[in-house]
């Protein structure tokens, strides 16, 4: 075999490879991709019913509702508008009212969330930067949210 | 005052080590000799000294060094302050810098390497030692001194003060920096024209040194997630893990060409490549996560002209590696003889393989930030996309890790074929009765039997050369395939705690008995204990198998008086076979809710890694 037939196949096999990687990544970005809005933001997309999303804002004050058995419902705001959540399963140790919160999950009404997860936070400092900037926008940032 | 020795000698290092570089080039003279490995050493003695006056200041708690009043309080246990060090970002920056320069003087006692090619590894690793050193000075000072006067701190954050992150940050760093030293090797090869066989010798000891220690380093953080965050899983794809991942897996792929150069003497400009991406993508994973651009668990506070003096400092050093890399890359004449079916060319599919889902990882990673800089729209790139793309793209190279043992280095024979064509078809139906009675998961399926077969194979290979060598030298002949054994090992493990792991979430009162499959957890007791620097409320149940007790898990809840945090510490039972993953949630009516997970073959991974750390050590002490 010829170092020259060599080489072309492993150039080939190389872009057969290459080229499925970039189908296989193209495939499922479409389907994987979530997006991340605030309350306000969430209205305002063209997400539909039983889209997976991400929510960022605080958990309204008094909103907690412990329904037993590990399901809480609770409200994100971000000062003009408003998401309902479910969840079922154990809240992070920093989930408190009035604090941060990102949850991702599956869209049940325009103003309803199936959540699957309520994301814990490290530091109670912490808070994404994005939503900071949103949230500055909103004039809804005080300074103790750090 | 302790400040102030500290800070002198930062800039005393730094100062040296401009020392270095300058002697360097006046090396003509005889008598500068002395000074090159003097300033060498003297840059190594002030950085100590400033590595260990932070210490000082931590373990003394003196809160007139402002790193220490924000990072540390005076009622946190001995250990806590010691590894409260680097538990910030100023602080690991100091390690970073101290772990740069040991490696710069460890290398400068080897005498394989010929001088002038040494001293010129020494050179650019004390140019890279400078850029890192103006980095933490100007941007990251860890010795400003508190401007109010406190007598105390304000504590480390909770979730940090932990055995497995205290020592997993030194372990993480001197694999990430020690891929600086394989840079350092690679660079003054190239421009010296001397990548030669003492060349490979040398550089394929260090760098499967550094990426040994990356591996471990890797192991224990995602150890530490698993048992710290009550999660009930190890890995989970955040950027963070991700920018970890891909000099690891560049590394990988360093290691493993260096096996082929060894036999073929070729592929060295392939190596050169890979040596300086390893640590192009360790500089550009610290400017991801120190920049605050990624959001993830782990960021650090967040500061703009940090970031944009890593990425300085990142473009630096990449463009100026690639350029050297482009002007100066060794022609050589002879060409690889592929020949299909051996080893080598196992190699470089696999390298490919390796570098493909590297580049997966990368664009997953820093998609978000694009799209954020395009569109104004913010997303995540979470684990769905990792799972349906990675795996997939890793899997051809687990498929020829299997079969790569039966392959031999130089002709294109199969090696006694036959026996491992048995095997491995034995293997499969074996598997496959047995995933079919029980549980069938296709993913599940591939991951069992990929892992089998590479034991399986791996065996047969040591088998084979125990008849050759007689069990002569048994961990030096065989530390490569001991080392795919313990992959083997990590990918059952892997499979199993990923995809037969289940999660049940019950509600219990003290006394009360829940039943999950065949066993039952009962609630004994809670009780509220008071420690040092936190309260503990540590809730007590039994763990019983068809009534046969088995063990008790502890699981608590931890206020941290200074930080007002609440942590979760879960409970667990380790088995050999599975772990019992215990989490204890909140209360309501006097009724606890907990989430219990069952993981199955989870200590699999932490045996398949240390294996693999053990006999690649051996791999590098050997002869």
């Amino acid at each position: 075999m010829t170092i020259r037939f060599q080489r072309l196949l492993l150039i080939l096999f190389s872009l057969i490879f290459l080229s499925s990687a970039i189908l296989l990544i193209l495939f499922n970005s479409k389907k994987n991709l979530v997006f991340f809005f605030t309350p306000s933001e969430l209205i305002n997309s063209d997400s539909t019913i039983n889209d997976v999303v991400r929510i960022g804002g605080f958990v309204e004050k008094d909103s907690i509702i412990n329904k037993g058995n590990n399901s809480y419902n609770f409200v994100i705001t971000d000062n003009n508008n408003k998401v309902l959540v479910e969840y079922n399963g154990l809240l992070p140790d920093l989930f408190k009212e009035e604090q941060g919160v990102v949850i991702e999950g599956r869209l049940k009404s325009d103003f309803t969330i199936h959540a699957f997860t309520v994301f814990a936070k490290h530091d109670e400092n912490y808070m994404p930067a994005s939503i900071q900037k949103q949230l500055q926008k909103n004039q809804y940032w005080k300074k103790n949210y750090k | 005052m302790i400040s102030l020795i500290g800070f002198s000698g930062l800039i005393l290092s730094f100062i040296f080590n401009v020392i270095v570089i300058v002697s360097y080039y006046y090396k003509i003279n005889q008598r500068f000799n002395h000074i090159f490995y003097l300033a060498l050493y003297c840059s190594l003695f002030f950085m100590c000294l400033s590595f260990f006056a932070l210490m000082f200041a931590y373990i003394s708690s003196d809160f007139s060094n402002f790193n220490v009043f924000q990072n540390s309080h005076s009622s946190k246990p001995l250990l806590y302050k010691i590894t409260g060090t680097w538990g910030n970002h100023e602080g690991s920056m100091l390690l970073w810098l101290l772990i740069m320069s040991l490696y710069n003087v460890f290398f400068s006692f080897n005498i394989t390497l010929e001088d002038h090619v040494r001293k010129l590894t020494i050179v650019f690793q004390s140019f890279l030692y400078l850029c890192f050193s103006l980095f933490v000075i100007l941007t990251s000072n860890p010795f400003l001194v508190n401007s109010i006067d406190s007598n105390e701190g304000l504590g480390l954050n909770p979730i940090l003060q932990d055995p497995a992150l205290a020592i997993h940050p030194p372990v993480l760093y001197i694999g990430y920096v020690g891929f600086s030293l394989i840079l350092s090797l690679a660079l003054a090869g190239l421009i010296l024209n001397q990548l030669d066989n003492l060349w490979i010798q040398v550089i394929k000891r260090w760098a499967m040194f550094c990426w040994l220690m990356l591996t471990g380093g890797i192991a224990l953080g995602s150890y530490w997630a698993y048992y710290e965050l009550g999660w009930g899983g190890w890995w989970f794809w955040d950027p963070v893990e991700n920018v970890s991942l891909m000099p690891w897996i560049t590394g990988l792929a360093l290691v493993h060409s260096l096996m082929i150069t060894k036999q073929e003497q070729l592929l060295k400009r392939w190596v050169v490549f890979l040596s300086i991406l390893c640590f192009s993508l360790s500089i550009l994973g610290t400017f991801l996560v120190r920049s605050g651009i990624l959001t993830s668990v782990h960021s650090f506070a967040a500061d703009a002209s940090r970031g944009i003096f890593i990425l300085i400092l990142f473009l630096t050093i990449t463009g100026f590696s690639f350029i050297i890399f482009i002007l100066k890359s060794p022609h050589s004449n002879k060409q690889i003889n592929l020949l299909f079916i051996n080893k080598t060319s196992a190699l470089i599919i696999n390298n490919i393989v390796m570098l493909i889902a590297c580049i997966t990882i990368l664009l997953g990673t820093i998609y978000p930030i694009i799209i954020e800089v395009l569109t104004n729209k913010r997303m995540s790139v979470g684990a769905p996309y990792y799972n349906s793309t990675v795996l997939p793209i890793l899997l051809p190279g687990f498929l020829i890790m299997s079969i790569a043992p039966m392959l031999s280095w130089q002709s294109n024979k199969l090696d006694k074929i036959k026996n491992y064509i048995y095997i491995l078809i034995v293997i499969s139906i074996l598997t496959l009765l047995i995933t079919y009675l029980t549980k069938f998961n296709i993913w599940g399926f591939t991951g069992t039997i990929l892992g089998l077969w590479i034991i399986a194979a791996s065996l047969l290979s040591i088998l084979h050369n125990c008849l050759k060598y007689k069990f002569k030298k048994f961990f030096i002949y065989n530390n490569a395939l001991i080392a795919h054994m313990g992959v083997g090992i990590m990918i059952i493990g892997i499979t199993f705690s990923s995809i037969f792991q289940t999660k049940n979430n019950f509600t219990i009162q003290t006394g009360e008995i829940v039943n999950s499959g065949q066993y039952s957890l009962q609630l004994k007791n809670l009780k509220i204990e008071e420690k040092n620097n936190f309260q503990e409320l540590l809730g007590i149940f039994l763990l019983h198998k068809k009534n046969e007790f088995l063990t008790t898990i502890k699981s608590s809840k931890r206020y941290y008086y200074v930080s007002k945090v609440i942590t979760t510490e879960a409970g667990i039972y380790h088995d050999w076979f599975q772990d019992f993953y215990l989490v204890l949630g909140n209360e309501k009516n006097n009724k606890w809710s907990i989430t219990i997970y069952h993981n199955p073959l989870v200590s699999f991974i932490w045996i398949g890694v240390m294996i693999m750390i053990f006999s690649g050590m051996v791999g590098i002490f050997k002869r």
